[in-house]
């Protein structure tokens, strides 16, 4: 996972190409707990950095996915409707949206400062 | 804010990777590295071990302890039983909520209240400051004590293994015992917040909770934290305070009939007083009634109440969202999240839990009082309108061992309706019928206890002339009490009936007998009638009252349906005051026989509650009843108690080789013609009163509720049916009733020798009666006997005293009096017994060795043969055969 980068939000992102796929990290879907329920948004919805395109909900609370791209939702995963649990048992296998037409991006960490970063948010 | 309370289990929690979070000043496990729906699962299908140790724990002491805590609390504390818990509420003066609170009687002498861990300060400081006014204390032993909820299917057996193999409790809700754990004292509650039909509360010395923890764990249970706690707690529908009691989301007290839960906490018996909020209370309580009814005129009153809610539309409900009707918010969300639940299929008994789990967005709601059950309404998630409706409940427990969830807007697969002309309909019907006659009659071996196939003779009778007649008939009293029958066509029945009632107290020996009732259950209607009747005689200008108290056989030990208030009490029995429950009071059993009455125990409760009248007699049935001895004390005593004894299942044993319940000293005997007795379905009832006697007055009340006051017509084609019976038992009985017994005591035998477990003592050979019981497993009863029933054994399943209800019966409950008429001896139950042992221990298939037995016995005996009778009984087939 050489090219993956995360949000102080706790969120991740992966280029492959012109889009971006993005997900929740391990730490994330560790202090949800169980996740029971994503709305998600629809494919052609525009999303805009720093702003929630949807929210993730575990038995305990509700929390906001934040988009670290401004740009274009070309594909969201249908599984977790169904298989909401996936984003607890595979992590960065289970991509949340694809965005692509993106005009603007976060600061994101690399791997290592997100560690950091959460080390200190423990 | 004072440092965080910590629980002896603290460092355990923290070992095994809980994550902790503050809980009421407490550091609690939110959750195990399993997580919220694997905890949540695993107490639905095996059990959980959840530390409740931050609960509140306080004893109360001192000559006033009654009268403190029947001030303080809601419930009527007066009511509790040694050995008992209640459920109860710590009133405001104006009708809400302090805290919930459980109050427990584990030893004469002090009450043991616990309350809500965040709640401990407040309801000490309040509790204080009325106990100042009582002669007793209050001693807080939270931190001496802990406590370990042990929750969830497999909970009992997991306890048992600890008890040495001792049932921890009484199996009803809320029954307390106290019992030696290997070695350590604990107090053990059948209680809970999960909603479990099995589930405990074990409270040991703080020392003790590491070792029971870890011990439980060892057995099975997993921990389950706070978490798993409140999904569970809601999908059973039960109230936290914080967010069902208290204050509401704008801050305004919670009315306590608000919450359902409300009418089992709250009382008004006299034995209260005037109590904190009695007013209120009372004052909501006849909103209530009026909201129950419809009639939404008291909502000012309680303006809104607590009710199940569940999402049909995609989301997660959560405390404090908007919930709207037609357009208009109607209230708020109280609790809600996503709870798992296993899915199912089948129906009815035959309904599978499966292992695949599914999850449902539910919740609890404070909304407007005039919501029904059924209504849609939108919840406002985010600004999002989702649909959702309002169910009756989320989950329901009358099918222990499980709590079975129940999903909003299922639908029950249904026969599919037929088709084609009538005719043709008749026509499959009658193959049918055949069939199933066949079947049974030829291939069958029939055990179950309460029938019997009556002889050829009986049936034909049964469908003769009288059977589409009416006969009412009354004595009257200007003709020296002379029957007069209302219409004509009438004296054959007269006769055959005049017949059967001298037949009858022949073979019951007694003095009086009517006939007319068509069923036990109708037998038992008429004499708790007539004795309310009576007891009323002198005083028609008020409302009669009822009966009370009166002992009978609780239905968990073999007490018969018939003589239970669900049963044909329900319109005759007070309500004790003290208890606000019926006014019946249970023969007690003996410690190590729980189908035998404890004769000693008996008596003391006698003198203690001198009831009127006392019923002996059960469904269950192994023993002769203790009707002599107790007919002895009662007259010692001098307590006017009627005895009568339900015979129902007996009533064809009646003679030396079981019991004489006239002889022994019963006033009144009912029961069922069919079950031992040869007769078609119909019930009896003989009493022993003479002419001379004041209740000779009951005696001529008891006719008068069985016609007019039970039956019109009655049924007097299986009347006539009833005469040739009473011939062929008062011939045949003394061979009969030995080969019943006989037959019983070996069948018993051969089972125990075939490696099967029968229920009884085998030194007597387990029974004195035609029944015979079978241990299989702890709620393996329903598929054993399922199992039987393709091998042709017919049987039925039953709970024995130590199990919940019907869904976890783990006993077969058989009776030889069918097969023992169609010529069975020990030999051929010797045989069923290897059938049997094959099928339920090894699931082999029997049923053609089973055919086989049968057809070695198809012709009837005890029963008349003679060549002339033979030759008029073939006139009346073929009269009827046309």
């Amino acid at each position: 996972m050489a090219d993956i980068k995360f949000t102080k939000t706790h969120e991740w992102v992966t280029k492959d190409g012109e889009v971006y796929a993005i997900g929740i990290s391990d730490f994330a879907q560790k202090s949800l707990g169980d996740v029971v329920f994503v709305n998600l948004p629809e494919a052609g919805d525009e999303v805009s950095k720093g702003e929630s395109f949807g929210d993730v909900e575990s038995v305990k609370a509700v929390s906001d996915l934040m988009s670290p791209v401004s740009g274009t939702v070309t594909e969201v995963n249908e599984d977790l409707n169904d298989a909401p649990e996936k984003l607890n048992s595979d992590p960065y296998g289970a991509w949340i949206i694809r965005v692509s037409d993106v005009s603007d991006t976060e600061e994101l960490m690399d791997e290592a400062a997100y560690k950091e970063f959460c080390s200190k948010e423990e | 804010m004072s440092e965080i309370r910590k629980t002896p289990l603290h460092e355990t929690h923290v070992a095994e990777g809980a994550e902790m979070v503050d809980f009421g000043g407490w550091d609690m496990p939110m959750q195990y590295p399993d997580g919220i729906i694997a905890e949540h699962l695993y107490t639905r299908s095996h059990c959980s071990i959840f530390d409740v140790s931050h609960m509140g724990r306080f004893i109360i002491r001192g000559p006033e302890r009654l009268a403190f805590l029947q001030h303080v609390l809601t419930s009527n504390v007066a009511a509790l039983e040694l050995n008992q818990a209640q459920y109860t509420i710590i009133p405001t003066e104006t009708g809400g909520a302090v805290d919930d609170a459980y109050v427990y009687l584990y030893e004469d002498g002090w009450y043991l209240l616990v309350v809500n861990a965040a709640n401990t300060k407040k309801d000490w400081d309040h509790l204080s400051a009325v106990i100042r006014d009582y002669d007793c204390t209050m001693t807080d032993i939270t931190d001496e004590w802990s406590s370990i909820a042990l929750q969830g299917p497999r909970s009992k057996e997991v306890l048992m293994v600890l008890t040495g193999g001792v049932q921890p409790t009484e199996p009803v809700k809320n029954a307390l015992n106290t019992l030696t754990l290997e070695g350590h004292t604990a107090r053990i509650a059948k209680t809970g917040y999960t909603g479990e039909p099995l589930g405990y509360e074990i409270y040991v010395k703080s020392t003790d909770a590491v070792w029971l923890w870890n011990r439980l764990i060892g057995l099975g249970a997993k921990p389950a934290g706070l978490g798993a706690r409140d999904t569970l707690r809601l999908e059973a529908g039960f109230p936290l305070y914080g967010d069902e009691f208290g204050a509401d989301y704008e801050g305004k007290e919670i009315p306590i009939y608000a919450v359902p839960l409300a009418k089992f906490a709250v009382s008004f018996s006299q034995q209260k007083g005037d109590y904190i909020g009695r007013a209120a209370l009372a004052q909501q309580f006849e909103a209530y009634k009026k909201i129950q009814n419809r009639d939404f005129s008291g909502m000012d009153v309680l303006p809104k109440k607590v009710t199940p809610i569940t999402l049909t539309g995609r989301g997660v409900m959560r405390s404090g969202m908007e919930v709207y009707r037609k357009g208009k918010l109607i209230g708020r969300v109280t609790s809600g999240t996503m709870v798992p639940y296993y899915r199912s299929e089948g129906t009815g008994l035959d309904t599978k839990i499966l292992e695949e789990a599914g999850r449902r967005a539910i919740g609890l709601a404070y909304l407007s009082s005039d919501v029904l059950v059924d209504d849609k309404v939108e919840v406002d998630i985010r600004g999002k309108r989702v649909q959702a409706a309002i169910p009756p409940y989320h989950m329901r427990v009358d099918a222990p061992p499980f709590a079975r969830p129940i999903l909003y807007g299922h639908e029950e697969e249904t026969v599919p309706a037929e088709g084609g002309p009538l005719e043709q309909r008749g026509i499959t019907l009658l193959q049918k019928a055949l069939d199933n006659h066949t079947w049974r009659q030829k291939k069958c071996v029939n055990l179950i206890p309460s029938e019997n196939t009556p002889s050829d003779a009986v049936r034909l009778l049964c469908s003769l002339d009288p059977s589409g007649r009416y006969a009412e008939h009354k004595k009257i009293k200007s003709f020296y009490d002379a029957d007069v029958f209302y219409y004509q066509g009438t004296k054959f029945i007269d006769e055959v009936e005049q017949l059967l009632v001298e037949q009858m107290k022949e073979y019951l020996g007694c003095t009086e007998v009517e006939t007319r009732v068509t069923s036990g259950q109708m037998a038992n209607t008429a004499v708790f009638s007539a004795l309310m009747d009576w007891k009323n005689r002198l005083d028609r200008k008020h409302s009669p009252k009822r009966l009370g108290p009166v002992m009978n056989n609780h239905i968990i030990r073999g007490g018969h349906l018939s003589a239970q208030p669900m049963g044909a009490l329900h319109d005759y029995i007070a309500v004790d005051p003290v208890t606000e429950k019926s006014a019946v009071v249970n023969f007690p059993v003996c410690a190590d026989n729980p189908y035998r009455i404890d004769v000693e125990e008996t008596k003391k409760l006698i003198e203690q509650y001198r009831p009127e009248l006392i019923i002996f007699g059960k469904s269950m049935v192994l023993y002769r009843e203790p009707v002599a001895e107790i007919r002895r004390f009662v007259d010692e005593q001098n307590i006017p108690a009627t005895i009568m004894y339900d015979m129902a299942h007996v009533l064809g044993l009646v003679g030396p080789y079981f019991q004489e319940p006239f002889r022994d000293g019963a006033d009144i005997v009912t029961g069922s013609t069919h079950k031992t007795f040869f007769g078609p379905q119909r019930g009896v009832i003989g009493v022993n009163y003479r002419e001379e006697d004041l209740n000779y007055g009951l005696w001529e009340t008891i006719e008068r509720r069985a016609f007019p006051g039970s039956v019109s017509n009655h049924h007097l084609g299986t009347l006539l049916g009833l005469l040739m019976a009473s011939y062929e038992m008062n011939a045949f009985k003394d061979d009969y009733q030995k080969a019943v017994i006989t037959n019983a005591k070996s069948f018993a035998r051969s089972l125990a020798k075939n490696g099967l477990d029968v229920i009884g003592d085998p030194d007597t050979g387990y029974t004195e009666t035609h029944q015979v019981l079978l241990s299989v497993g702890y709620a393996a009863g329903p598929e054993a006997a399922e199992r039987l029933e393709r091998s042709n054994i017919i049987v039925n399943y039953q709970a024995t005293p130590d199990e919940e209800g019907f869904t976890a019966s783990g006993a077969l409950r058989m009776g030889v009096a069918e097969m023992t008429r169609f010529g069975f001896g020990p030999g051929d139950f010797e045989k069923l017994s290897e059938l049997m042992a094959d099928c339920i221990l090894h699931g082999t298939d029997v049923s053609k060795d089973v055919e086989a037995l049968r057809a070695e016995h198809l012709e009837m005996q005890y029963c008349f043969k003679g060549e002339a009778f033979e030759n008029e009984l073939r006139k009346v087939f073929n009269t009827l055969n046309r």
